[in-house]
């Protein structure tokens, strides 16, 4: 069963990929009102998401969550980069893992608050 | 027509084992033959469960009819056919448990009274009936919870560390005192937890004072979205001849598992719901119960049935995964409970129709989630573009919040995401991580008064 990810695009990643191919891309979620890319992901990749970060869980959506801040903000910054919403962009990810391990653990900590 | 009144409370009458008077409450503190003070108990350094958020229940009479401590029998009967001694169906065990040093210590034996201090002042008393061994808490574990083999109608997958519950029961202390509790010095609730303290009696007393006749409760761990708010909204239009008069939310306050939301914010907003009027606080009334979660889905639906019966709710919605954690139990199996039994646990029919079961009446409810044909919050049942729809995920929107996106309206009430934001700001992380869980286990809900003894 295909599983998926979601990125989510706030104003400043809007503007990131303006202009762009990426902009036919967007899934418009909840009437409009949240962007997003949905990144189809095959099982082989799934699994290395699911296996990299014991957190991730699959939803009922089959969608993979509870990964890393970190994590979903690296995926981002490589989609702006390659333009791709492949299983490129994934490998990508995943030759960060360190890194991005290192940066869960600060952000399990902490998290800045967000400007209402 | 029948009209449904308010249910008696689970067992007939409601437990109160509170000394309200300080005079009388330091005479019996004086009674006692040793001191014990309450500590959080912890797996891996980190708290899991503090018993005094059980004396709590069981005194002001949440968990009614039980008074204390349970005895090897009581306990082995639970296990076996999640009643009490009395017959009345309860589904856990509670029990006061120590090491083996701390009972040397102690120096106490069975017929002796036992003072428990919280942050250091008397609280509570524990008259030991009994002491007896739990030889083999990973089998307490199992047996409260269930095993596929054993219990084949609802968990699909054995247990493990990955569970808070089992974790609770499989790090118990081997030492049991069993006996009755009593709080001698009362509690004082501190903020935000003082203004939404509903003990039984007090409850019932306000629905009664604002009319309603029939209450539905809405169970809660989280803080609300908009699927939360449709499902409260639309189950409590069930009743009698009208729809429910009062909604009651009911949050569950106590140690939680990594990535829920801290108890500040999650009764806050759901009080954020009634300040902004999306359901007006006159037919809302949010409330909360102290108790460190199992997450045993319908052992936990079970409990809580008790709970909001006591209470003096007439409904109870379940939704699917009630109270669950991972994918230990069916996703329905509360539902199941309630509808048709779980023989396996001792019910071959609904719970409500046991012998010494529950009166409060189960609405069971499918899903919600967004229709951008409809364009509304659809009801599953209702709703036919199944292809369309989008579901509201709680952790795709806990990586939302987490990631600091404005949620859309149609996720979140504005009002609620303030709330998670103040509470985010005042902890430093929107959610529970060992950090909060640790500093919660010192700062509890509740302070103490003075009393010389």
């Amino acid at each position: 069963m295909a599983k998926y990810i979601s990125v989510l695009l706030d104003d400043k990643r809007m503007d990131a990929i303006k202009g762009s191919d990426l902009e036919n891309k967007i899934d418009k979620m909840f009437g409009g009102q949240l962007n997003a890319f949905t990144l189809e992901l095959s099982d082989a990749k799934a699994k290395e998401i699911m296996d990299a970060f014991f957190t991730a869980r699959v939803d009922s959506r089959s969608f993979i969550t509870d990964v890393p801040i970190a994590f979903s903000r690296t995926l981002f910054a490589e989609i702006a980069k390659t333009k791709s919403l492949g299983d490129d962009v994934i490998d990508a990810v995943l030759t960060q893992v360190d890194e991005i391990k290192e940066a869960a653990a600060k952000e399990s900590e902490f998290l800045p608050t967000p400007v209402l | 027509m029948a009209m449904i009144e308010t249910p008696p409370p689970h067992g007939g009458r409601l437990v109160e084992r509170v000394v309200t008077d300080p005079e009388m409450g330091k005479k019996l503190a004086k009674k006692c033959d040793a001191v014990y003070d309450i500590k959080p108990a912890l797996s891996d350094g980190v708290p899991i469960r503090n018993v005094y958020r059980e004396i709590m229940s069981i005194c002001y009479g949440f968990f009614s009819p039980v008074e204390g401590s349970m005895t090897k029998a009581e306990v082995d009967r639970i296990l076996k056919e999640r009643r009490l001694l009395n017959e009345w169906v309860f589904p856990y065990p509670l029990v006061f448990d120590i090491t083996e040093e701390e009972l040397k210590d102690l120096g106490v034996t069975a017929g002796d009274k036992l003072l428990l201090r919280l942050k250091g002042k008397p609280f509570a008393t524990l008259d030991i009936e009994e002491i007896w061994r739990i030889d083999n808490p990973e089998e307490l574990a199992h047996k409260t919870f269930g095993t596929p083999e054993d219990n084949p109608e609802v968990v699909q997958e054995a247990f493990n560390a990955k569970m808070p519950g089992w974790v609770i029961y499989k790090s118990l202390n081997p030492v049991v005192l069993a006996g009755k509790y009593t709080i001698i010095n009362e509690p004082k609730l501190t903020p935000p937890f003082d203004r939404f303290w509903y003990p039984p009696r007090k409850s019932r007393e306000e629905y009664a004072r604002r009319g309603w006749r029939t209450v539905i409760n809405h169970q809660t761990r989280n803080v609300p979205h908009i699927g939360h708010e449709f499902l409260m909204k639309d189950a409590a239009y069930t009743g009698d001849i009208e729809p429910c008069h009062g909604i009651q939310v009911n949050a569950i306050i106590g140690v939680k598992r990594a990535g829920d939301y801290p108890d500040e914010a999650i009764i806050e907003g759901h009080e954020a719901v009634n300040l902004g009027g999306y359901i007006k606080p006159e037919r809302h009334l949010v409330t909360f119960t102290l108790w460190d979660m199992r997450y045993g889905n319908p052992l936990e639906a079970m409990l809580h049935g008790i709970i909001r019966q006591n209470m003096g709710c007439t409904h109870h919605m379940f939704g699917r995964d009630h109270a669950a954690v991972g994918e230990y139990y069916d996703m329905f199996a509360t539902q199941t409970l309630y509808s048709k039994g779980i023989p396996s646990y001792g019910f071959p029919v609904s719970i409500n129709d046991v012998p010494y079961g529950l009166k409060i009446r189960p609405q069971n409810m499918r899903e919600f989630w967004y229709c951008p044909v409809c364009n509304e919050i659809a009801y599953s049942e209702c709703c036919g573009h199944t292809k369309e729809k989008q579901k509201f995920s709680g952790s795709f929107v806990r990586g939302m919040v987490a990631e600091g996106i404005f949620p859309p309206k149609v996720i979140f009430r504005p009002e609620v995401y303030k709330v998670i934001v103040k509470w985010w700001d005042k902890f430093g992380y929107p959610f529970c991580n060992a950090k909060y869980v640790k500093e919660k286990e010192v700062r509890l809900e509740v302070d103490l008064p003075d009393m010389d003894v």
